[in-house]
């Protein structure tokens, strides 16, 4: 790639990893994370508030799905009764039904925990063209 | 019967051995043999995470305790799965991220302090064998069941196995092993369950009907092998050959009203269809609750059900987190995002197990309900194939079914025991592999030792309570030690030695037949209830009062813990301080 035809002046190869950047202060980047600025003290501090806030959303839906059961056969005692095609609720419930939720539960949280970190490299860390490697997305499940 | 099933028993030995062995060649630094040096894949690693996991308690205890306590008990198997999904949303990415291979580690590293590492470790150690008890409890009775040994006869078989195996070949043989056996296992449930759910037809469900005492669908004859104290729902008119309430009959018609009677050994008695199903008094069965109520309960009153319901959900829930032979594996994943795939492949592969043990237990009650006077509870997985299938073909699936259970007690006492072990070896020796080797023996004979009381707790009981112990000690270590930096050392150890010790001592005082009534039998007997509030409490207030000593090192930290690996070359390389225990060699 020497000169183009417009007349421009050739570009030049720059070599740069981002662990040889100083932290700067306009562009967070890896290495306001890697000099615990402030800048890169939010950035994570802001990855961790999401990422606690959609485990505990989850978890929530989790437990409230789960452990209302008791509660709801112990103030309603007919629910104890409930037959499904010859089988008791419980039996359906705590033996069959339950599981798939709890699993629908994790792959939900899976896929947006990916998802929020992908975005939070992208931000902090953006693709780079001369390195194919970076910025591919997450492989799928 | 006892031909097919010792042949599988032996197989399933044999073939554990022979891999673990294969792994002596490839294991040579303390980091082989500790977790297989991070080169297992997601699907695989789930496998063996969850053939770990499924342990005598999995595949005996739950559907023991459905029969004998009723359909509430399946709450040990959700939990158990819902455990995974709790590790999943708090702790997997960042766990793995973090790279430490123990708890004792992991406080270390997070905290930097010798103490909270001593008592770590010494959690481990309750934790593990506590743990490990009712795996060798599950042996002894498999065995006496299979081949009519003395309990002590299968309690050392397992022990001398296990601890010699994993002497031998560590863990990088164990990953392989473990695999396999929850492949295994799920067959040795699952096969035995679909025939036997196929083979008994859609009969009469009479016996799943709700506020209704069991009853023979056809004519049956119960043999008694031990003396047995049993009750009777109602009056029946019984055919009684052998000695019954003291008396000796000979083929005859006897009325038993509906009360405590005593069987001598030997006694046969004939029920017609429709009669009362009598209930031994050592299966326990709860006064207040019926079968099919979806609460929980303890002691032999069975008082305040929801509240002890609440405390299995919670030790289960929150008990996965902190169990010591869990976290090693986590260590085993590429990074943090294979370890939440990991997780929610274990999720997957636990749910799928555990519908097979509801599904034999409801055939227990429906088609085999004589196993109600059997009093032990926990082998009724075995005894259900040849009760219901007469012939070849019951003795073939009890075979898979006992091969299965050998599996089941197999993988995850020699999971424990590498963490019982590992903890021994790094914190009281020198961390080599030869230390390693002889506390592995070491631990395998105190657990074996320890195994040999235990026999009157179910084995559904005795795990329980080692998740009780986990959920209110190392759970909240380790969750706000990832979410939490305002965390300190003395909050840390005052946590988990306040909670921990106070699991632990309800749980001595049950063992103990301290409390047997009321509130006291229910808040001892499931103690997590209010000892992981207490857990979680006591350490952010000792930290809150400490916050002078907050480590230095926390930032760095949490962002080794939360930071996506796809984000370059950020931290400086290396493990946090107090992990780099071995001197990494560069593969050949």
């Amino acid at each position: 790639m020497d000169a183009d035809e417009t007349g421009r002046p050739a570009r030049q190869l720059v070599v740069w990893r981002p662990d040889q950047v100083p932290a700067q202060h306009d562009v967070p980047g890896p290495g306001d994370l890697r000099d615990g600025t402030t800048t890169g003290r939010l950035l994570i501090r802001s990855l961790m508030r999401a990422q606690l806030g959609l485990s505990l959303m989850c978890l929530a839906v989790a437990l409230t799905v789960t452990a209302s059961f008791p509660v709801i056969a112990a103030m309603v005692p007919a629910v104890g009764r409930i037959t499904v095609a010859g089988l008791p609720l419980t039996l359906v419930v705590l033996g069959f039904a339950l599981y798939p939720v709890l699993f629908a539960v994790g792959w939900f949280y899976h896929r947006q925990a990916r998802q929020l970190e992908t975005r939070f490299t992208e931000l902090v860390d953006p693709p780079r063209p001369e390195d194919p490697a970076a910025g591919r997305p997450g492989p799928d499940v | 019967m006892s031909d097919a099933a010792f042949g599988a028993i032996a197989f399933v030995t044999l073939l554990t051995i022979i891999v673990g062995a294969r792994g002596i060649r490839v294991a040579r630094t303390p980091d082989d043999f500790m977790v297989a040096a991070r080169q297992v894949p997601p699907g695989l690693n789930a496998a063996a995470i969850s053939g770990e996991y499924l342990s005598a308690a999995s595949f005996l205890g739950i559907a023991g305790l459905v029969v004998s306590q009723g359909l509430g008990s399946l709450w040990y198997s959700v939990g158990y799965t819902a455990g995974y999904l709790v590790l999943l949303l708090l702790v997997a990415a960042p766990l793995r991220r973090f790279g430490a291979y123990t708890i004792p580690d992991f406080a270390d590293g997070r905290l930097g302090s010798a103490a909270l590492r001593r008592a770590t470790t010494a959690l481990v150690l309750v934790i593990g064998w506590f743990y490990l008890l009712p795996q060798m409890k599950g042996a002894g009775i498999t065995l006496q069941w299979v081949l009519g040994t003395p309990y002590w006869v299968g309690v050392a078989t397992l022990g001398i196995v296990v601890s010699a195996n994993i002497a031998m070949g560590g863990m990088k043989g164990i990953t392989f092993v473990q695999c396999f056996q929850y492949w295994l296992k799920l067959c040795a449930i699952g096969i035995p369950a679909l025939v036997l759910l196929f083979a008994a037809g859609h009969e009469s469900t009479r016996n799943l009907m709700p506020d209704r005492q069991p009853v023979f669908a056809r004519a049956t004859v119960v043999r008694i092998t031990e003396p047995t104290e049993f009750t009777l729902g109602r009056a029946a008119t019984v055919t009684v050959t052998g000695l019954l309430d003291n008396r000796q009959f000979r083929h005859q018609a006897v009325r038993l009203c509906a009360c405590r009677h005593v069987a001598g050994p030997g006694t046969r008695a004939g029920f017609g269809a429709g009669a009362p199903v009598p209930t031994s008094l050592a299966m326990a069965p709860s006064a207040q609750l019926p079968w099919d109520s979806p609460l929980l309960a303890t002691g032999t009153n069975g008082a305040h059900p929801l509240v002890a319901t609440y405390g299995v959900i919670i030790a289960t829930f929150f008990g996965a987190i902190g169990l010591p032979h869990i976290l090693v594996r986590f260590y085993t994943n590429p990074d943090g995002e294979a370890a939440r795939r990991t997780t929610l492949i274990v999720v997957l592969l636990l749910s799928t197990f555990y519908v097979f043990p509801a599904i034999l237990a409801v055939l227990a009650r429906l088609r085999a309900p004589e196993l109600y006077l059997s009093g032990d509870s926990d082998s009724i997985v075995l005894a259900l194939p040849s009760l219901l299938m007469p012939g070849v073909g019951g003795q073939l699936l009890a075979a898979l079914a006992a091969a299965g259970a050998f599996a089941a007690f197999l993988s995850t006492s020699s999971g424990l025991l590498v963490s019982v072990a590992g903890a021994l070896s790094h914190d009281f020796m020198n961390g080599g592999v030869t230390s390693f080797r002889w506390c592995a023996v070491a631990a395998g004979v105190v657990a074996t030792g320890a195994a040999l009381p235990v026999g009157r707790f179910s084995l559904g009981l005795l795990v329980g309570w080692a998740f009780a112990i986990a959920a209110s000690s190392f759970c909240p270590l380790i969750v706000l030690g990832i979410w939490w930096r305002q965390l300190t050392r003395a909050g840390a150890c005052a946590g988990i030695v306040v909670g921990g010790g106070a699991c632990l001592a309800a749980i001595v005082a049950t063992m103990a037949g301290a409390a047997a009534r009321g509130w006291s039998a229910v808040l001892l007997g499931q103690p997590a209830i209010w000892t992981v509030p207490l857990a979680f409490g006591v350490m952010i207030v000792v930290s809150l009062l400490t916050q002078r000593t907050v480590p230095g090192s926390v930032e760095q930290v949490m962002l080794r813990m939360h930071l996506p690996e796809k984000v370059s070359a950020v931290s400086p390389g290396g493990r946090p301080p107090g992990t780099a225990r071995y001197p990494r060699r560069s593969p050949p």
